[in-house]
């Protein structure tokens, strides 16, 4: 019997998910400071943090942003730097999620 | 709507003033919800929204002004939100236009004002407050000046004990001035912080080099052909330097409230419905200007965070396009990094009377506080390296939903929300499908629900006056809080036990104390309360897991070790778990954790007391010699 949150190696399993409405919330509560993207190994691309909120939830992607949703590997780098307390990554996972709906990937 | 205005006027259906980013999200939400409306923003900046709490951040350089933007470029324009430049001086209510500077008119058939908060900087009477190198830090210019000045900075004297204090001493640390923080309270952020927490605080920003020095305020400024050399403190000592900031918080700009040809309510800020419906038909007010009721007490206070600005912004959008809102403003929600640690506070955490059960925990560098009534949480307030997941917490207290479970989690902080909702969600499926009943709003969400009716405005047509001629609406000054400690009767203290049922708060009585001040300070003395107002730490109320009990020692006069004695004795090893603590001497309330007294303004940083130990004691003729002998050691350092 697994243990919620426990994997059957008895690790804490992190779950990247939050709910669609949690990810507009944070979006929302997002003070635009930088500092996840500063943190951010992954980033190569020059994105500001207003337009990849603006991308993460809703509307067309535009190719900067998504060239940095898959280089994103999920390291969690961004969640700590946080002022606010907000986790990127679970955000990063919604952009994601999106982009491979979009189709984005095959094209 | 628009037939009342004159022909000849300029006119809009929603008219918003200030683009502050309640501003701009209104008009983006109202835009998205009501396509074919003509939205226009008033504002007096001549720049596009910004992320403001990022400007710390531009301060040290981090960011550029590109990167402050907080929409995209160009989007009031892809929006066709048209912005006029000018500055709205009066509101004629009744036939529902604004005259702009020049004498101009702009008629609304919807009127947001989000004219957000200005500084309120040094006392007018202070001396020296003019000379160049005395700056506010609130607007982007502001920092732009910052920037420009900080090459030829060696010394600054920070003024204030906020939150924004402590950003402000934290970028000129970080560009290698020397930092002297003045705070006039014996304490950091009073009304948001317990005393060990603000201590937590005060010892790491001292660490990180700036000098603290509490109780202290200045009384002058001295300059010299001109420019800032110095600050003259009440305790007669000469802090030289070359840049004053002053960190002393905002007020609300209700200048339009004023210029209301209707009565607008206002007091710290424009007083708002939990609809920001304000005293005046079609008049909403959102962001650091609205002065909100916060439904676990009762007070109305504006809350001027970004988050609160972006949802009341969005709230404001769907109820002027006649939609109804999504969302609900909730509890007060504060997040933020003050120096290393990151501060939360959700809810009210030490309003509480002692009928709460309140829990504290200072493990692993970190100090948490929470406000429980029986397995529900009402407040709590995180300090630590990292922050926990804020939003969860709020939602947590907002829905009412136990803590039973994760009590012992959210006390240590090691609180997994992620995995806390999820399982929440099979529990809440499970029972579902086990049951067949769809899932039941908590009882304390109806409780909320039910005041949120109570409070609802009588249908259009019976306006607002209504519901403000009717209820007293309690002040929002903090000196009406004593209100919260005078409640005696059984029947008081048992709906003030429950968080959500407001009782009305009487005005006048409260008005009585304040005036009479120093008897009310007798009385609250006489049970037990320090003069601010705080009660003091009662048994079995508190419990807490590690933080140890100061031993008491006679508190005398200039001892050599007065300030220093809670650090310097050996404390006792032993962990308790209900600490009883003896009331203060009547007439004397003080509190005997950490007190950080008058002498403290000498207080060291954290590694080098050991040193001050066999410092001489604070008997030097002249005070301000400290200042200097302070300075070499600090250099060494």
């Amino acid at each position: 019997m697994l243990r919620a949150g426990l994997s059957k190696h008895g690790k804490k399993a992190v779950s990247l998910h939050k709910t669609g409405p949690q990810v507009a919330q944070e979006l929302l509560a997002c003070i635009g400071c930088n500092e996840c993207l500063l943190a951010c190994p992954a980033l190569d691309e020059a994105i500001t943090i207003d337009v990849l909120n603006r991308e993460t939830y809703s509307g067309p992607i535009s190719t900067p942003v998504a060239h940095f949703a898959r280089s994103c590997f999920q390291c969690g780098a961004c969640v700590a730097p946080c002022p606010v307390g907000l986790s990127r990554e679970a955000m990063m996972m919604w952009l994601k999620v999106r982009l491979l709906r979009s189709g984005w990937e095959k094209s | 709507m628009t037939e009342l205005v004159a022909k000849n006027v300029d006119s809009a259906d929603l008219v918003i003033i200030g683009n502050g980013i309640a501003g701009l999200t209104a008009a983006v939400e109202a835009r998205r919800q009501a396509p074919d409306r003509r939205v226009v923003i008033i504002t007096e900046q001549s720049h596009p929204t910004i992320n403001t709490p990022a400007l710390k951040q531009f301060a040290i350089g981090k960011l550029n002004r590109e990167q402050l933007l907080a929409y995209p470029a160009g989007t009031e324009q892809a929006q066709f939100i048209h912005v006029i430049n000018a500055r709205a001086e009066e509101i004629h209510a009744q036939d529902r236009y604004i005259t702009l500077k020049g004498g101009r008119g702009f008629g609304y058939s919807e009127l947001l004002i989000a004219t957000g908060s200005a500084p309120t900087g040094l006392p007018p009477t202070l001396p020296g407050r003019d000379f160049d190198g005395v700056l506010t830090l609130h607007r982007l210019y502001d920092y732009l000046d910052l920037r420009r000045r900080l090459g030829e900075v060696e010394e600054a004297v920070v003024i204030g004990g906020g939150a924004h204090a402590i950003e402000t001493v934290m970028s000129l640390l970080y560009w290698g001035i020397r930092v002297h923080w003045l705070i006039r309270g014996d304490t950091f952020l009073p009304r948001m912080l317990d005393r060990p927490a603000s201590e937590m605080v005060l010892d790491s920003i001292e660490r990180a080099g700036a000098q603290v020095y509490t109780e202290t305020e200045a009384l002058g400024i001295v300059g010299r052909v001109g420019m800032v050399a110095g600050v003259v403190t009440n305790h007669q000592q000469l802090l030289p330097c070359q840049l004053v900031l002053v960190c002393t918080g905002t007020t609300a700009v209700t200048s339009l409230a004023r210029h209301c040809d209707l009565k607008m309510k206002h007091k710290q800020g424009i007083l708002v419905d939990e609809h920001l419906r304000t005293s005046v038909p079609h008049i909403y007010a959102a962001g650091d200007v609205a002065a909100i009721k916060d439904p676990q007490t009762g007070l109305y206070a504006p809350r001027a965070q970004w988050y609160a600005a972006v949802s009341q912004g969005r709230m404001a959008a769907s109820l002027m396009t006649g939609s109804s809102p999504t969302e609900e403003l909730g509890i007060p929600w504060h997040a933020t990094r003050l120096g290393s640690l990151s501060m939360l506070t959700v809810g009210n955490v030490l309003q509480w009377q002692d009928t709460i059960t309140t829990l504290t925990d200072s493990s692993r560098n970190s100090y948490r506080r929470m406000a429980v009534i029986d397995d529900q949480l009402v407040g709590y307030l995180s300090l630590g390296p990292s922050q926990p997941d804020s939003l969860a917490i709020k939602r947590i207290i907002e829905e009412g939903l136990s803590i039973r479970d994760i009590k012992k989690s959210l006390l240590k902080g090691t609180f997994d929300a992620r995995s806390y909702f999820s399982r929440r969600r099979t529990y809440s499926a499970q029972r579902m499908v086990t049951t067949g009943k769809l899932p039941v709003a908590d009882e304390l969400e109806k409780r909320m629900q039910a005041i949120r009716n109570r409070a609802a405005l009588p249908q259009a047509g019976r306006q607002e006056e209504q519901l403000y001629g009717t209820r007293a609406l309690p002040g929002t000054d903090p000196l009406l809080k004593a209100d919260f400690f005078e409640r005696t009767t059984d029947e008081d203290l048992q709906l003030f036990a429950d968080p959500f049922v407001t009782a009305p708060i009487d005005l006048e009585r409260a008005r009585g104390q304040r005036d009479n001040a120093a008897a009310n300070a007798n009385k609250l003395a006489e049970r037990g309360l320090t003069s601010e107002g705080v009660r003091q730490v009662k048994t079995s109320h508190i419990i807490e897991s590690t933080l140890v009990k100061a031993p008491q020692t006679p508190r005398t006069g200039r001892s050599p070790s007065g300030s220093l004695w809670s650090y310097s004795s050996p404390l006792p090893a032993v962990k308790v778990n209900s600490v009883e603590t003896p009331g203060p001497p009547a007439g004397n309330g003080v509190s005997e954790i950490g007190q950080r007294g008058r002498k403290s303004q000498f207080k060291t940083p954290a590694s080098s007391r050991e040193k001050s130990k066999q410092r001489p004691p604070d008997v030097y003729p002249s005070s301000s010699l400290w200042a200097y002998s302070e300075k070499k050691r600090m250099k060494g350092h």
